[in-house]
């Protein structure tokens, strides 16, 4: 799964994904705005049929912290 | 009351140093629980929003919240941000884009963010939010009474 969620963001916000691992902070070292956040989130939701809470999306600042929460959502 | 800067290639930081420094304030910036920076005792309030090479930043003398972005509409966020009637008005990305600056303007405004829940802010029903166009970005300004 941890491939598979790089590879998602990795299409979404259109960069490599050997740029991205677990330690990758999205807003300090990809620049990501909250629109662009907003939609990295709807595209997870699509694609583990999960619901990310907005209040959620506060703590997921690294892509490790991505990882944990789908994991710990889509069992 | 409110003032609207916008500047291009500057930093969110930078912008608000010169604003602060224009208005011959020198105050120590203070942050609520959510991350939404005050001046610690200056009565002003202020809101930053950056997207592309823009960023834009309002004072007021009341709260007030921010958003600029340029024209665009990613793929999937649609479906995690509209509500039912919003998703049926939008026709276009301006439309989109227009809806997406004013809720996070509001949600700026009441010092929440995001966590406040996006889809709890409905564009149909709230009003008096100060739209503008700059190119091809929008700017949605939310705050009480502002003229």
């Amino acid at each position: 799964m941890k491939e598979e969620i790089i590879s998602i963001i990795a299409e979404v916000l259109e960069i490599p994904k050997e740029n991205i691992n677990e330690k990758t902070n999205l807003v300090k070292d990809l620049d990501v705005e909250s629109l662009d956040l907003v939609d990295l989130v709807a595209a997870f939701e699509d694609k583990y049929d999960i619901e990310i809470l907005d209040k959620d999306i506060k703590n997921l600042q690294t892509v490790g912290d991505i990882i944990k929460y789908i994991e710990k959502k889509h069992v | 009351m409110y003032k609207l800067y916008l500047e291009k290639n500057i930093s969110s930081k930078d912008l608000l140093k010169k604003v602060l420094e224009e208005n011959d304030i020198q105050d120590k910036i203070i942050y609520n629980e959510y991350g939404k920076p005050y001046l610690e005792n200056n009565p002003l309030y202020f809101n930053i929003s950056h997207s592309g090479i823009y960023t834009a930043l309002v004072i007021s003398d009341a709260e007030v919240g921010i958003d600029i972005e340029k024209i665009h509409m990613p793929k999937n966020a649609l479906l995690h941000v509209c509500n039912e009637e919003e998703k049926r008005l939008i026709k276009s990305v301006e439309d989109f884009t227009i809806m997406w600056v004013k809720k996070e303007s509001y949600v700026k405004y009441l010092g929440i963010g995001i966590s406040y829940g996006l889809k709890n802010v409905d564009t149909t029903k709230i009003k008096d939010f100060v739209l503008k166009k700059v190119g091809n970005y929008y700017i949605s300004i939310y705050g009480k009474n502002l003229k």
